[in-house]
């Protein structure tokens, strides 16, 4: 029997059979699970349960807090390991500096806790204490030295203590973290009311996308003509997502993972569409880009289907800059070595080949001063999420 | 006693920095090497992530003093008064004395300066002050 695999977005749906696959606007006067039932019950009526596999990005994923001791360490780890387990909110305190940090009103889904080899004692104090009193948080994990286990056992109800992401060589161990943050978006999932009817639907689980896409950067040469080292750029309507190979990075995370995810929030061009704006209008090369492009600034202004193209071309723009060595970003890519771009995500569905290789070609002469451009693979069919959504079936 | 060690700014010099590691374990101490093209932050964060009683930068190309200048400013914004600061290697460009350079570097907050000198003799010294400190 076939599959049929869905994935809920927070602009689109998007259904795959057999057949090929369907994309429906999401009609957000209703809730996600009635919506889905209107427009996608029959199908799926004649699906078996088994048969059914969805994965989820439309609940906007779990807010974190990290807590650490270093940007160059325990904070760097704990952002990289959050990010490869599907996290798109992420906020950091430097341990010493917690006074200055302003404690977050809204409520938090999961606090991590991290500092220190084991081995490393009296790190945290009261003051780890007095701060977190000040936060409404669901969860909180220690993941830092071994020393202080009985402080955070003794001092803090519920919490959750994992191995220490640090390894006695300072470098990142993150299998633990990864897997109990990864459960816990399942959990919210669940727990989120017009998802959590979702499992009416399926009886597998419901994985995040960006966890799913994630795993499908190692099958990618399967599918496309992809040449090593290679980003993917998944723009859609809420956030942008890149996974790179870590090929791309000079740092000091020594990982087992190949492929890395980074997550830009703001760079949407549906739902953070404002915030987007903003960061083209304070972006030193965007006029010049807007004039390249044959267009004014008030296109920013405009809501047409010219101006989301054009959003969606600078999107892609600012993603490139970002992660370029131009921004001092937790990561920074070396780009002059990449050799294919993949694209996929609701943009592969508004831009043409020749309107993303235009700014290729722009980033590409402007800030790495090259005339050549690497491999652009447009994934108009989705079959990239396809892809990881058959190989994690095949691993659960 | 753990040492955190590397070669400072944007120097790919890499020999020196093996050796070290090599001549740091063999005298009994744990290493932490960051390698090189490490950045003074980095070096200040490993101390604190694995509580080092050393740090031993070394630099080779000639671009010490531009990249640990700020150590200075680096350790007043931490409590780091039990670590021993160490550098080496070829500490300016060109021909400048010894008795010039080392000043220098301890006004930046190094406590021991080895300015193109045997690499054993160096580690002697940096032994001898622990023991003194102990
Ligand atoms: C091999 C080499 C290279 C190779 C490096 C390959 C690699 N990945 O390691 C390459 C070709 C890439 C290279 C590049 C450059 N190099 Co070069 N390089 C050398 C060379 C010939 C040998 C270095 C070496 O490996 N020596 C063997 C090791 C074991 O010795 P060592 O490095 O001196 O270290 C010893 C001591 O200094 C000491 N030590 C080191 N650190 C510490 C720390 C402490 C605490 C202590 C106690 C002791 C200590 O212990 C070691 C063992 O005794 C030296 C010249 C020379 N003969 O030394 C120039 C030299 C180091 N390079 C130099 C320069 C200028 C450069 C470049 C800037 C050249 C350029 N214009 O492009 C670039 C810099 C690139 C960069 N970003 O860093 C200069 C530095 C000048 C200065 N400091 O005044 C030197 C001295 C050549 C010269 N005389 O001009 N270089």
């Amino acid at each position: 029997m076939s599959k049929i695999l869905i994935d809920i977005g927070s602009t689109y749906f998007k259904v795959s059979q057999d057949e090929g696959i369907a994309q429906y606007f999401r009609n957000f006067e209703r809730n996600i699970y009635d919506d889905f039932q209107s427009r996608c019950g029959d199908l799926l009526s004649r699906y078996a349960k088994e048969d059914v596999h969805i994965c989820s990005s439309a609940n906007g994923g779990l807010s974190t807090l990290i807590i650490g001791l270093t940007h160059s360490f325990s904070l760097k780890y704990a952002t990289n390991i959050a990010y490869n387990a599907g996290i798109n909110i992420i906020d950091t305190v430097l341990y010493s500096h917690i006074h200055e940090y302003t404690p977050p009103q809204e409520q938090i889904d999961v606090v991590i806790i991290v500092g220190g080899i084991d081995g490393v004692k009296n790190i945290f104090d009261d003051t780890l204490l007095d701060y977190l009193k000040q936060i409404n948080f669901h969860n909180i994990v220690y993941v830092g030295s071994d020393k202080s286990h009985s402080f955070m056992q003794e001092n803090l109800e519920n919490i959750l203590i994992l191995d220490n992401i640090i390894n006695p060589k300072l470098q990142v161990r993150g299998e633990e973290l990864k897997n109990f943050l990864t459960n816990l978006y399942q959990q919210d999932i669940t727990g989120k009311e017009d998802i959590k009817h979702l499992y009416e639907f399926t009886s597998n689980q419901i994985y995040s996308t960006p966890y799913i896409v994630n795993r499908s950067m190692g099958m990618m040469h399967k599918t496309f003509e992809v040449a090593d080292p290679f980003i993917l750029i998944d723009i859609g309507g809420a956030t942008t997502d890149i996974h790179y190979s870590r090929d791309l990075v000079v740092d000091n995370i020594v990982s087992e993972s190949e492929y890395d995810r980074l997550v830009f929030k703001k760079l949407g061009v549906f739902k953070s569409r404002d915030s987007l704006v903003f960061s083209a209008k304070n972006n030193e090369f965007v006029y010049e880009l807007l004039e390249f492009l044959n267009v004014t600034e008030n296109i920013l202004e405009e809501h047409s289907d010219n101006a989301t193209k054009i959003l969606m071309q600078l999107s892609i723009f600012l993603v490139l800059y970002k992660t370029s060595l131009h921004h001092n970003l937790y990561i920074n890519l070396q780009l002059e070595k990449l050799n294919s771009i993949i694209f996929t995500g609701g943009i592969t569905k508004v831009l043409q080949f020749e309107e993303v290789e235009m700014i290729v070609k722009f980033f590409c002469k402007k800030l790495l001063h090259f005339h050549q451009i690497p491999s652009l693979i447009i994934d108009d069919e989705y079959k990239i999420w396809t892809l990881g959504i058959k190989g994690s079936s095949h691993v659960s | 006693m753990k040492v955190v060690t590397g070669v400072v700014g944007n120097d790919i010099h890499v020999v020196a920095n093996r050796l070290i590691d090599i001549s740091l374990q063999e005298r009994g101490f744990t290493v932490f090497n960051l390698g090189v093209n490490t950045y003074l932050e980095e070096f200040i964060d490993a101390v604190i992530e694995t509580d080092a009683d050393v740090l031993l930068v070394s630099s080779l190309n000639g671009e010490a003093e531009g990249w640990c200048r700020d150590l200075g400013i680096l350790k007043s914004k931490f409590d780091l008064s039990g670590v021993v600061f160490m550098i080496g290697g070829n500490l300016s460009v060109g021909e400048v004395s010894t008795e010039e350079i080392i000043p220098k570097f301890q006004n930046y907050g190094f406590d021991l300066v080895s300015h193109q000198s045997d690499l054993n003799e160096g580690l002697d010294e940096l032994e001898a002050l622990l023991k003194e400190r102990l």
